[in-house]
């Protein structure tokens, strides 16, 4: 509660809690609201301009491009959502235990991490949904491989800087379990900037997963996953840019929150005094 | 003999510009620049059936006979002349005086060699020509081509691309190396292949047509996207630009300097059903699969009204029966029909679909959509042309969105593709089989053309309709935009284009 408090008093924090609030609303209206079936063709109001019925305007199967928006954010949430923060759980018990014990552990963690990290993410993430076929479950397999690196490292960094702080010392004296030192008292703090990181890692995802669509790897029409709503306004981006520019922008929103939000997270998870 | 074009026209522009003088026009080398869609594959017209290599080596290779331009009928190609004796069992050709590239004449020689070749257990379209057994060579100009039985298909086939005539002694000498730099007797040579980039062909010197062709080189350029080929078009990129999207081509007609064309080739578009698997086994299934679609919306929708609904997999061609009426749209009926085969609340399927061709896509978000109605949910997957290619092949797959076009102007080609099993694709790998329907084929084969064949051929497709392997969708139009200047540029019926008679008005 604390930091929610804090979070809020900060205006780049309120400002993208409040955008991902507003998103989520109008994700969680739309349905009820609009009066279009996200997938149903309508093959006599094809490429229709934005107006009152339609606000972004019609594709070329007559969907509502509002409406289809709105319902890729479902999509474009979930994936990001569980690509960052299934990995994000794995890669922070990684780098704990690798920061704890040290020694051989620590080594063969790091060297793992280390031939992850040798690859580009985009070619590493590529290939894995090239093996194991184009979909969105396939699509968290690959992310998991590759994001946790991040936040492995991450921790594994705060948590010798943090073992050796005077408090630690002071439970290894006290003579507390290995599990409590690592769960109880390294954990919470050395997870902060982790957290931080994942707001930023959630906008690369959303383009990430966007951009995996795009090339026809990632989620399957008719899913209105905004990098597949782009990819399928291609051909009629001349003719029709509203096709391509909704999706974009929801895009661009979703990052600026996030932005937004990890920026008032490092504010609001600084250690006072 | 040529001048290098690029450098050369550049420094003629910066003189003329400098000098204010107007350049000769015969000094002026003329280019044809044409965007095209595909990357070919390979230059060896027997180991290729991509339109990309099919299309490049139409314009460097002749064939003895060819299609005409009406895609009717045949017309002389390095042959000048020809006979086919009442069995049908012995083709007599008489060559013109041609030479290929090189200088060298093209003899019966060269012809026995290359249709022997073509024929060969190592040609991909060995079928189509092992029945010539016989070859008398009469003269350098004259050669007797003898069947052991009757094929009638043989004589159509020689206008086949893969018959294309190559020069023997060369192609020897060079082995497969001959292909990267080929040498033929058609209207240009290849100068430079940039793969994935450019073919630049320059006007074959030696070429039989006098005075062809006129323009002075012709570029090739790969450019897979097709918006990517309006955009370059408008330009001023290129000059010609293949298979714009068909939804841009009103917008790209009405503007100034840009002139479009179309014309629907011997094409069919369809979806294929794996009849090995279930349900798909049932034809009651596969009929109302059909009655479920609706083809009229899917030609407006898809197509912008640039094609027409499809009775069957066979293109609008010679012995296609006109009376043949497609499949009505008729979900009740569909819902019927799949009560009937013990699937009254539907079934899952898997549709595979080429991601990188925009109708297919287009086709399989609009069929999900429609076949949702009768309760069959098809989970769409969209996997890069050669998966997708791959995958239908050996069989991996429910349902997948295809196509078939026919290089020659007889149907036996294509029946034999999507309809014969087994044959060369067991009815292009649905596996579906109707031994009536293998009998005609077999007996058309050894029928001269006649009405007789033409009825074989209408009851072969009529049998195609009722037992339905496929969800025949449409025969979509295939279009081009050209700058105004371009004057006799057309896609012939074959789906391919001849660019020895195009000029440049500029």
């Amino acid at each position: 509660m604390r930091i929610l408090k804090d979070l809020l008093r900060s205006p780049a924090g309120a400002l993208g809690l409040g955008m991902l609030a507003l998103t989520l609303l109008a994700t969680l209206l739309t349905p009820l609201l609009s009066p279009y079936d996200p997938f149903a063709l309508d093959f006599g109001n094809t490429l229709l301009p934005p107006s009152q019925a339609h606000w972004f305007g019609t594709d070329n199967f007559g969907r509502d491009i509002f409406t289809r928006v709105m319902a890729g954010a479902v999509y474009d949430l979930r994936l990001a959502l569980i690509c960052v923060f299934g990995p994000m759980a794995f890669g922070v018990m990684i780098g704990l235990i690798s920061g704890f014990f040290g020694g051989r552990i620590d080594a063969a963690l790091m060297r793992l991490t280390d031939i992850v990290w040798a690859f580009p993410f985009y070619v590493l993430v590529l290939a894995i949904v090239g093996v194991l076929g184009p979909s969105e479950a396939n699509l968290y397999i690959a992310f998991f491989i590759v994001n946790w690196i991040g936040y492995a490292r991450i921790v594994r960094g705060e948590t010798l800087l943090i073992g050796r702080l005077e408090f630690i010392e002071a439970t290894r004296v006290l003579r507390f379990g290995k599990a409590q030192i690592m769960l109880r008292h390294i954990l919470p703090n050395a997870v902060t900037p982790a957290l931080v990181y994942s707001m930023s890692d959630v906008v690369l995802t959303v383009q990430a997963v966007a951009a995996l669509s795009f090339f026809g790897l990632g989620v399957q029409p008719p899913a209105p996953e905004w990098g597949l709503l782009i990819v399928e306004s291609i051909d009629y981006m001349r003719e029709a840019p509203w096709m391509t520019i909704a999706p974009g922008l929801a895009i661009v929103w979703i990052g600026i929150a996030f932005s937004l939000l990890g920026e008032g997270l490092s504010v609001a998870l600084k250690p006072k005094g | 003999m040529i001048p290098k074009l690029k450098f050369r026209s550049l420094l003629m522009a910066t003189a003329v510009a400098a000098t204010g003088l107007t350049a000769p026009a015969a000094s002026w080398a003329e280019t044809l620049r044409v965007a095209m869609g595909y990357d070919p594959v390979s230059l060896d017209p027997i180991a290729t059936s991509d339109n990309g290599s099919i299309w490049t080596q139409l314009l460097i290779y002749d064939t003895l006979i060819r299609p005409d331009k009406s895609g009717t009928g045949l017309e002389p190609g390095l042959a000048e002349s020809w006979t086919v004796s009442e069995d049908g069992l012995t083709l007599t050709f008489k060559l013109r005086d041609a030479k290929f590239s090189d200088g060298s004449p093209v003899t019966a020689e060269d012809v026995q060699y290359s249709i022997e070749r073509a024929g060969s257990k190592a040609s991909g379209w060995g079928r189509f020509f092992n029945p010539i057994t016989g070859f008398e060579i009469v003269s350098d100009h004259e050669i007797v081509m003898t069947l052991d039985k009757p094929f009638t298909p043989a004589f159509n086939n020689l206008a086949l691309f893969a018959a294309a005539i190559l020069p023997k002694k060369l192609l020897e000498e060079k082995g497969e190396t001959f292909f990267d730099a080929p040498v033929g007797s058609g209207p240009f040579v290849m100068a430079d292949w940039t793969r994935g980039a450019s073919i630049t062909l320059e006007k074959n010197p030696y070429y039989w047509q006098a005075g062809k062709p006129a323009v002075d080189e012709a570029v090739l350029e790969v450019v897979t996207e097709p918006s990517a080929r309006a955009i370059k078009l408008e330009a001023g990129e290129v000059d010609v630009a293949l298979d714009p999207p068909l939804n841009q081509l009103d917008a790209l007609a009405a503007k100034d300097g840009i002139t479009t064309g179309e014309v629907i080739p011997y094409r069919a578009d369809f979806v294929l059903m794996n009849t090995t698997r279930e349900p798909f086994g049932d034809v009651r299934v596969r009929q109302a699969l059909n009655y479920a679609v609706d083809k009229e919306a899917l030609v407006k929708g898809v197509l912008y009204g640039r094609g027409k609904p499809a009775a069957s997999a066979m293109p609008v061609m010679k012995y296609a029966d006109p009376g043949l009426a497609p499949y009505p749209y008729d979900p009740a009926k569909a819902k019927a029909l799949l009560a009937e085969a013990g699937y009254p609340d539907g079934f899952e399927a898997e549709l595979v679909v080429d991601s990188g061709k925009a109708t297919s896509r287009n086709a399989a978000i609009a069929l999900q959509a429609m076949l949702q109605q009768v309760g069959v949910r098809l989970k769409v997957q969209m996997l890069e042309s050669g998966t997708q290619w791959q995958t239908t092949k050996a069989g991996n797959y429910d349902m997948a969105v295809s196509y078939t076009t026919s290089d020659t102007i007889d149907p036996d080609q294509i029946i034999g593709f999507v309809a014969v099993n087994p044959e060369r694709a067991n009815a292009y790998h649905t596996q579906w089989q109707d031994e009536r329907l293998n009998a005609l084929y077999a007996e058309e084969r050894r029928t001269v053309n006649s009405p007789e064949r033409e009825a074989m051929f209408q009851e072969m497709v009529q049998r195609l309709h009722d037992g339905a392997p496929f969800v025949f969708l449409f025969h979509p139009a295939t279009a081009w935009a050209e700058r105004d200047y371009v004057k006799g540029f057309e896609i012939l019926p074959t789906s391919n284009f001849r660019l020895e008679d195009v000029t440049l008005d500029k």
